[in-house]
């Protein structure tokens, strides 16, 4: 039931809205009964026993009555529509705000339909559950009650027999909905299969057109939407056989009432009148009988749901910030230092016992072969993961004692990967602070050499590029990224391997550019050329977890990685080797 | 479904006869004392539920089954649609936006579609049989409650203009909400470089509330119709009993009377249904609306109908007189030929955005030509199914997508049918084999789509074993290898260099050493050859590429 405790407990705010709607629908459901009472009266006095002045006023009565009962109804579906809205709203904030500070190791676990699938369908079925299940739940059971007492009073031998049917269909009930539930997660799990599948397609949808792979991927999709279709299937035909069960229990009530009812009215016992209360008033029995079946549907559907919303609702990254944070004051100025790190994916040791010093305003560049770690020396500075052991400082203070937010405010990255969103250029430029001005947004770009086929285009800054960045050339998103980062203006700008795409020429200029930035930062540089690196006041060598560090001159003549580097690249004026470390 | 149809009028018209049983038992048996057909009439109404519940249960299996195939197919069929789709369409609009269709629309559909045409005869039968009986039964009251019914018409219609709107914008901004969602998830990590999460936050609620606003209206109208429904339903019996005591009074039995008031209720309740399924109705065709959409999205790229296979592809490659523009009236490619013989390989430089990639995209027939005409063996490139074509060239794009799966999976995309052997082989060849088998799991290990853990240069080199193992006639290599350092792209040169024998390839790159072992380069600006030759050739004319070759040593 801890599914009813996470609903109740993100009402909050509107949970008197929720409970006064369930308390109207209460009140309109016994009004149910009234009707039916007053027909009686109707028949027996009006139609029967001749009183035909009672007739219109009873009649205007009762149509009175369900003009009264249809208008509290109209209010309460107003009362629970805002209430389970903002129940969503209430959880939708959360989960994106979780989504948004997760850290990468969440993300390298989950996929991206998996999320999706959460935050629609099942979110749906939460709402679903508290906007409408709760009260047709409460309309059944006060329907039921009410009808229970109304014909109790009339006449206790008949509504009696009648009871006898609830006990068989509560058995019943209980049957089905432990077979049920397996059923329900199935097709839970098997449309979160749907979503992964569509949606990897879309996002990889030149890949899968450079190998011609349609047939594939559709033979692929099929699969999966075959398996949703059979669970599918296969849940409601349960539903179905166990349908005609509960709907004969039901009708076996008009059965008991026209059989006992036609017997006590020969004995004298009833009414004629009495038994059309009876026999109007038998849905009142056999409708709640059937909702409580219902019921026990939704609600399996409605935990599978609320178990996967729950999972990444409290969801909590390791990373975040601690209660005693130190919250800078003003810029840092952009010193990085690394003690003694270690880290590793897995089993996979990444860096061991790196240590470095980045003084503000310098240029450090590291290299090293494919898979070496560098974007994970990136992503420890940025805190995007805690190291496992040693220390990371900014400005002389742990990372791990920082506030995220200062993190990340002081460190800029041009990201290799680039991930642009569907935007105007402006608008991704200007990422880091929308409201910065226009002119500084344009002078960054002009920096990171975006400005010239920005302007070519027939919007210029305001056209809207795709997800992605799709549509752009990879050395034109590069360029848009690095605007991006230098936009940000932090005290330390990363570069990782923003410019691998970008022509010679372009990358020299960006290169004479980043000396004449118009603030001051710390620059780390992640480049496969030497051209990139070789003015830098530190180099770093990353290879198999450990470093050497050095000058351009320095590890030239020592280095076997840099020298080699240097000699594929035809680098010119090279000093003497003169061995060393590899 | 045609056996449900039926099924299901059996069952309407056997519940039917339950009220004229009940009639039958209070004018008759009761007042006769006649225990013996009293119990016979109950036992017989027991029996009518019975046949018609259990009619409903099949005929409920039949519509699951047939309404989840429903919903099967238009899944399929706007996937297979999307398989087709030009790049423009991907790139226009967020993913997510794509996905809803896909996923979620189709989803919304499937009750409507499944039960809703069967439900409505059903419905529209018992009308008629309900009007049948209560004729048969009294022709004057029939008429009376008849009555409610244009006026109940004419409320729906006037409420279904309301709700196609708000249904309308309902989807609307249901749909940019989940793909901003989406697009949040994907961008997580530049978000949280930029600490912008509180200005997505801002932008998130905003959607929210947009979408909030649109579903208030909807609901809204949607529950309007009910109640209304329940005022006219109740008007129209009390019609029924000042009709039958006073109108016609002492004309109508008592019995007839209940009987009638009786039929007056069930005569609402299909009517009702109605009511809701024209309700769900109305939000199935917005929907359908959005799906249809996107399957009447127009194919650019597909096989003429005297497209044919071309087995055993050679890879030559000629351009006659190639113009291209992505947008009317900007020229991207402007009169552009060559050609290249097969196994010649041929690199593309220039300056970035200058239609090196378009010529690459020309090549795998990713768009259609402006004007001019590109052959593969001599045959004009729109003869060629795009299967065949496409199969047999080898392309390895800017983004290096990986799929969720293991490393084998996504290697063997390029052949599906590759042996473990052939995989091993071709990552070898790319010297990913090495990275590979340091993994946990080795080619074994799952990464999912974002790539995990995965640097960006080891996803080049799977994708660029998915490449090799295809085994194509003619590779393109779009900045392929641009975030492999240097080292092993010196490594993976002279792996590939054997592959490239016999095949036709087109290289993209900014690295001189990648460009200078090529055939033939030709120098692309802003949308012509402006060199073509050698290194040797291109070196001594001192031209653009010489003087690029200089700034990339100089620098």
């Amino acid at each position: 039931m801890f599914q009813m405790r996470f609903v109740w407990k993100n009402l909050k705010g509107r949970r008197g809205m929720l409970v006064g709607g369930l308390i109207l629908a209460a009140f309109t459901s016994v009004l149910v009964v009234v009707n039916p009472y007053l027909s009686k009266i109707l028949v027996d006095d009006a139609v029967e026993g001749g009183q035909t002045q009672l007739l219109v006023p009873l009649l205007l009565l009762m149509c009175g009555i369900v003009f009264g009962r249809q208008a509290a109804r109209f209010l309460m579906v107003v009362l629970m529509e805002k209430s389970s809205q903002h129940l969503l709203m209430n959880i939708r904030r959360v989960i994106f705000t979780n989504l948004q500070n997760q850290e990468m190791r969440f993300f390298d676990k989950i996929r991206t339909g998996d999320i999706i699938t959460r935050v629609t369908g099942d979110l749906e079925y939460v709402r679903h559950f508290t906007a409408y299940i709760t009260y047709c739940e409460i309309d059944s059971l006060v329907t039921f009650i009410s009808a229970v007492v109304a014909l109790g009073f009339v006449n206790m031998k008949l509504t009696l027999s009648m009871l006898t049917v609830l006990p068989l269909l509560i058995v019943v009930s209980l049957i089905y909905s432990k077979k049920v539930r397996p059923l329900y997660r199935e097709i839970r799990y098997r449309l979160s299969q749907i979503n992964v599948t569509a949606q990897e397609n879309i996002e990889g949808n030149r890949v899968v057109r450079a190998f011609a792979r349609e047939e594939y991927e559709k033979q692929k999709f099929s699969e999966k939407s075959q398996a949703y279709q059979e669970a599918s299937v296969r849940a409601s035909f349960a539903w179905q056989k166990v349908v005609p069960i509960i709907d004969c229990l039901g009708q076996m009530l008009t059965f008991i009432a026209l059989l006992v009812g036609g017997i006590l009215i020969i004995n004298g016992e009833i009414t004629i009148g009495d038994l059309t209360m009876f026999t109007g008033l038998t849905w009142a029995l056999s409708q709640p009988m059937k909702n409580f079946s219902y019921l026990i549907n939704d609600l399996q559907r409605f935990f599978a749901a609320t178990d996967k919303i729950i999972e990444i609702y409290y969801a909590k990254p390791m990373i975040a910030d601690r209660h005693d944070a130190v919250v800078a004051n003003g810029r840092l100025t952009g010193e990085i230092t690394f003690s003694h790190v270690n880290f590793s994916f897995g089993d996979q040791p990444v860096l061991q016992d790196v240590s470095f010093t980045v003084h503000p305003g310098q240029t450090v560049a590291i290299m090293g072969p494919t898979g070496c770690g560098k974007t994970t020396i990136v992503n420890l500075m940025s805190r995007f993961y805690d190291v496992d052991g040693g220390s990371i400082l900014l400005d002389g203070v742990d990372l791990r004692r920082r506030t995220l937010a200062d993190i990340r405010k002081s460190i800029a990255v041009a990201t290799q990967d680039v991930f642009l969103f569907s935007d105007t250029i402006d608008g991704n430029i200007a990422f880091a602070d929308p409201k910065m001005p226009e002119q500084r947004m344009r002078d960054c770009a002009r920096l990171a050499c975006a400005d010239g086929f920005i302007s070519e285009m027939p919007e210029g800054y305001d056209t809207i590029i795709g997800e992605r960045g799709v549509g752009l050339s990879g050395g034109q998103k590069q360029r848009i990224a690095l605007a991006r980062a230098i936009a940000a203006q932090a005290p330390v700008l990363v570069l990782d391997d923003t410019t691998s795409a970008v022509d010679m020429e372009t990358e020299s200029k960006i290169r004479r550019h980043l000396h004449q930035l118009p603030f001051d930062c710390t620059k780390v540089i992640i480049a496969q050329r030497i051209s990139s690196v070789k003015d830098a006041d530190q180099i770093i060598i990353l290879q198999h977890g450990k470093i050497a560090i050095g000058t351009h001159d320095t590890l030239a003549r020592t280095n076997t990685y840099y020298r080699e580097i240097c000699e594929i690249q035809d680098v010119e004026g090279l000093p003497a080797f003169e061995g060393g470390a590899d | 479904m045609l056996l449900a149809l039926v099924l299901s009028i059996l069952a309407a018209v056997i519940a039917l006869m339950a009220p004229t049983l009940l009639q039958r038992a209070i004018d008759g048996a009761i007042p006769n004392k006649d225990i013996r057909q009293l119990v016979i009439l109950a036992c017989m109404m027991l029996g009518t539920v019975l046949i018609s519940t259990i009619f409903g249960a099949i005929r409920g299996m039949i519509m699951a089954k047939v309404g989840q195939a429903m919903i099967y197919d238009i899944r399929r069929d706007v996937f297979s649609h999307l398989q087709r789709l030009p790049f423009a369409y991907y790139d226009s609009r967020p993913h997510g936006k794509i996905l809803v269709r896909v996923v979620q629309y189709v989803n919304s559909v499937s009750d409507t579609l499944s039960n809703g045409l069967v439900n409505t005869i059903i419905e529209l039968l018992n009308i008629i049989f309900i009007a049948l009986f209560m004729f048969m039964m009294d022709a004057r009251l029939a008429l009376v409650i008849l009555s409610g019914l244009p006026v109940l018409l004419g409320v729906i219609f006037l409420i279904k203009r309301a709700q196609r709107k708000a249904n309308f914008l309902f989807n609307n901004k249901n749909s940019n909400l989940t793909a901003y969602t989406c697009e949040s998830i994907e961008g997580t990590k530049v978000t949280q470089i930029f600490n912008r999460q509180k200005e997505n936050f801002d932008i998130y609620m905003r959607l929210n509330r947009e979408y909030q606003t649109t579903w208030f209206k909807r609901a809204y109208l949607v529950n309007l119709v009910g109640p209304l429904t329940d005022n006219i339903r109740q008007w129209v019996l009390s019609l029924v009993y000042v009709a039958g005591v006073i109108w016609f009074s002492g004309s109508v039995e008592i019995g007839v009377l209940i009987g009638m008031t009786t039929y007056a209720s069930r005569f609402w309740e299909p009517i009702t249904a109605l009511a809701n399924i024209y309700n769900n109705f109305l939000t199935t065709i917005s929907y359908l609306e959005r799906i249809f959409q996107t399957i009447d999205e127009p194919v650019e790229i597909c096989d003429t109908s005297h497209a044919k296979p071309l087995p055993n592809m050679q890879g030559t490659v000629q351009f006659d007189h190639v113009s291209f523009e992505y947008e009317k009236g900007v020229r991207v490619l402007n009169d552009v030929s060559f050609s290249v013989q097969k196994g010649e390989s041929v690199a593309l430089v220039g300056p970035t955005g200058s239609g090196k990639s378009t010529i690459v995209n020309l090549i795998s027939r990713f768009y259609n030509i402006t004007q001019g005409q590109v052959y593969i063996d001599e045959v004009p490139i729109e003869d060629i199914t795009l299967q065949s074509l496409r199969s047999q060239m080898g392309i390895m794009l800017q983004d290096s997508f990986i799929f969720s799966g293991s490393i084998a999976d996504n290697i063997r995309y390029g052949k599906l049918d590759a042996t473990d052997e052939e995989i091993r082989r071709a990552s070898h060849t790319v010297c990913a084999d090495v990275f590979i088998e340091q993994m946990p799991d080795g080619y074994e290990t799952v990464v999912n789509e974002r790539g995990g853990s995965l640097s960006q240069g080891q996803k080049q080199l799977i994708a660029f074993a998915r490449t090799m193992v295809s085994d194509p006639a003619i590779l393109i290599l779009d900045e392929a290898t641009s975030a492999i350092d240097a080292r092993t792209e010196r490594l993976l040169q002279q792996g590939i260099a054997n592959m490239l024998k016999g095949r036709t390839s087109f290289i993209i790159a900014h690295r001189l050493s990648t460009i200078k072992s090529c055939d033939k380069i030709m120098y692309i600006e802003n949308g012509r050859i402006a060199e073509c030759g050698s290194h040797e050739e291109l070196m001594a004319k001192k031209g653009k590429y010489y003087h690029l070759c200089t700034v990339q040593n100089q620098a």
